[in-house]
């Protein structure tokens, strides 16, 4: 996936992207970070064609983005985002099931592909006992799972997600974490998601770009581009960074003034 | 089950008003007098009371689904063709035409449909640049509901012309529906109706946020307009053939989704058949409560969906949520 000198303002504002030119490794987690309002959101958003950007263009799979039907679209790329509205007696099923209507016809049957489909994507997220239950009595957790599951069952092979763990619980962010690996690594998708915390993002990706006043102003492997420099220039604060067996580097923020 | 019960009610409550009213007649001489003729009464019957009950099950079928479709679209449980001034935009424009050129009485539903979309698309315009906020929406249906339902009076104090035609369209009197009017409303009602229930699958993604239905393929904008159209198409007609009648689309869908779900493949069509029975229970009921005089379904409906639209907003805080 490549982007090529991409702008976007929302209407009557400033300019939040300023051309942005980057790439996203096939098969590889890429994770975007930022402070508040830098624009990484909306560089997903626009990735996901929630937005239509005023200047420059998107390649997915060689196509550009604009260019592409609903839901020829819907096939290459499934997005999760941070918050999501249901109605109160949807269950985790017919959610899942959502995920098939790329592939469906306003009249069709739903196929044994849909069926072989919606029923993986429970197994993975670990929904397969709670698919009868109303999305509105699982955990936080579970919800948010279960809207994995629901792009999961677009087979697409590239995974957005929009601060997936931003509401839940440590435990629930580290199972979430844990699951975007699994995908990744034994389902070979491609996975680009925003994330609040750099120690998180560092731990989990293959690749993080740095997102300042809408500009990418660090990218690269997780080691090389974390420093004290960039916590410096990035979020104004300063910060230390250590490296442990176990865990390998972590950054810890200390003071607001460097 | 729930479904058949609904099924079961309504033939129940359309043998009974076939049977009850000034004329009565029993089950058997009715069928004896529909095949082989011959019986004043029942003549009587087929020719001013089937009109009426078709006409009355039709119109509130087609307003409760109208009501649906709306809520989906502007994803408001709150939205209803009466309520957003689209029924009263329909009446207006229909009889103002019928007004000035009187020879087009029969094209009355299309100018009907034209008053409809004229006020949606007014609603839509004032509302959309607050993101279709659902209280702003409200306000400015309530605004343009005002705004035609003045008008519409406005066209019957001019007296004279217009009375006979306006009655039609700004109060309900189902009593004096033809065989013609039976012909419109179920021709373009059941375009409607089958259309609502293709569009199923789409309401039910309108109902995520617009970006989650964008990612599932679903050309958001387009979806929005077509529901729409299909909403104010049924609207329209039934204001056209059976009158203004309020609160059908805000009641029958609420009272749906508590038995039913909110499953648009399902809610669509029993949507249409608890509307069918609300109408025609008003109509039956006000044509059989005095034996003088009738009182007018819309009335009736009026008088039920007030308390109603209370009761409904002091719940919706507890059920839903948000």
């Amino acid at each position: 996936m490549e982007i090529k000198e991409l702008s976007f303002a929302y209407k009557h504002r400033a300019p939040i992207i300023n051309g942005i030119t980057t790439e996203f490794q096939k098969g590889k987690i890429t994770t975007i970070i930022g402070p508040n309002g830098s624009g990484k959101s909306t560089l997903l958003g626009l990735m996901a064609r929630n937005y239509i950007p005023q200047a420059g263009k998107i390649i997915v799979e060689g196509r550009q983005l604009q260019q592409l039907k609903a839901k020829e679209l819907a096939k290459l790329l499934a997005v999760v985002h941070q918050q999501n509205e249901a109605p109160y007696d949807l269950t985790v099923e017919r959610l899942v099931a959502y995920g098939r209507l790329p592939y469906r016809h306003m009249f069709s049957q739903e196929t044994e592909e849909d069926r072989e489909a919606i029923d993986w994507a429970l197994e993975v997220t670990k929904l397969a006992k709670l698919r009868r239950q109303r999305l509105h009595e699982l955990s936080g957790g579970q919800k948010q799972r279960a809207w994995i599951a629901m792009a999961l069952a677009q087979k697409t092979s590239v995974l957005f997600l929009d601060e997936p763990t931003t509401y839940l619980d440590i435990f629930y962010q580290i199972e979430l974490l844990e699951l975007v690996k699994e995908l990744n690594e034994t389902y070979g998708l491609t996975i680009v998601m925003v994330l609040h915390d750099v120690n998180q993002a560092v731990r989990y990706s293959d690749e993080i770009k740095v997102v300042k006043d809408g500009s990418i102003i660090a990218e690269g492997a997780p080691e090389d581009v974390m420093t004290v420099e960039l916590m410096k220039q990035v979020y104004d604060v300063k910060a230390i960074i250590r490296r442990d067996e176990e865990t390998g580097m972590y950054i810890v923020p200390i003071a607001v003034k460097a | 089950m729930t479904y058949i019960a609904a099924i079961v009610l309504l033939i129940g409550v359309t043998l009974y008003a076939i049977r009850t009213g000034s004329i009565k007649v029993g089950l058997a001489e009715l069928i004896s007098g529909l095949l082989f003729g011959g019986n004043d009464n029942v003549d009587v019957i087929r020719d001013l009371r089937f009109p009426r009950i078709i006409v009355a099950i039709m119109s509130g079928a087609a307003l409760a689904v109208s009501g649906v479709l709306l809520q989906s679209v502007m994803r408001n449980p709150l939205a209803d063709a009466g309520v957003i001034g689209i029924s009263a935009g329909a009446g207006f424009v229909s009889v103002l035409t019928v007004m000035i050129w009187p020879m087009l009485f029969f094209w009355m539903p299309l100018f009907s449909v034209i008053g409809g979309l004229i006020a949606c698309f007014l609603v839509y315009t004032f509302s959309w640049r607050s993101g279709l906020q659902p209280l702003r929406l409200i306000l400015v249906g309530v605004a343009i509901n005002a705004l035609f339902t003045g008008l519409n009076q406005l066209l019957g104090f001019r007296g004279g012309i217009a009375m006979s035609t306006a009655n039609q369209a700004s109060s309900s009197m189902f009593a004096l529906k033809t065989w013609d009017d039976v012909k419109v409303i179920v021709l373009y009602g059941v375009i409607g109706l089958i259309a609502a229930f293709a569009l199923s699958t789409w309401c039910n993604l309108l109902a995520l946020q617009d970006r989650t239905a964008g990612n599932l393929g679903l050309n958001v904008m387009r979806a929005r307009v077509i529901v729409s159209f299909v909403a104010v198409l049924l609207a329209s007609v039934a204001t056209a053939i059976g009158g203004l009648i309020a609160f059908v689309g805000l009641l029958v869908p609420h009272i749906s989704r508590q038995l039913i779900g909110t499953d648009h493949r399902l809610l669509i069509p029993f949507s249409a058949i608890m509307g069918g029975l609300l109408i025609l229970i008003a109509d039956t009921v006000g044509r059989t409560l005095l034996t003088q005089t009738e009182i007018p379904a819309s009335v009736i409906m009026t008088i039920i969906g007030g308390p109603f639209l209370i009761f409904m907003l002091m719940r919706s805080d507890r059920v839903h949520g948000n």
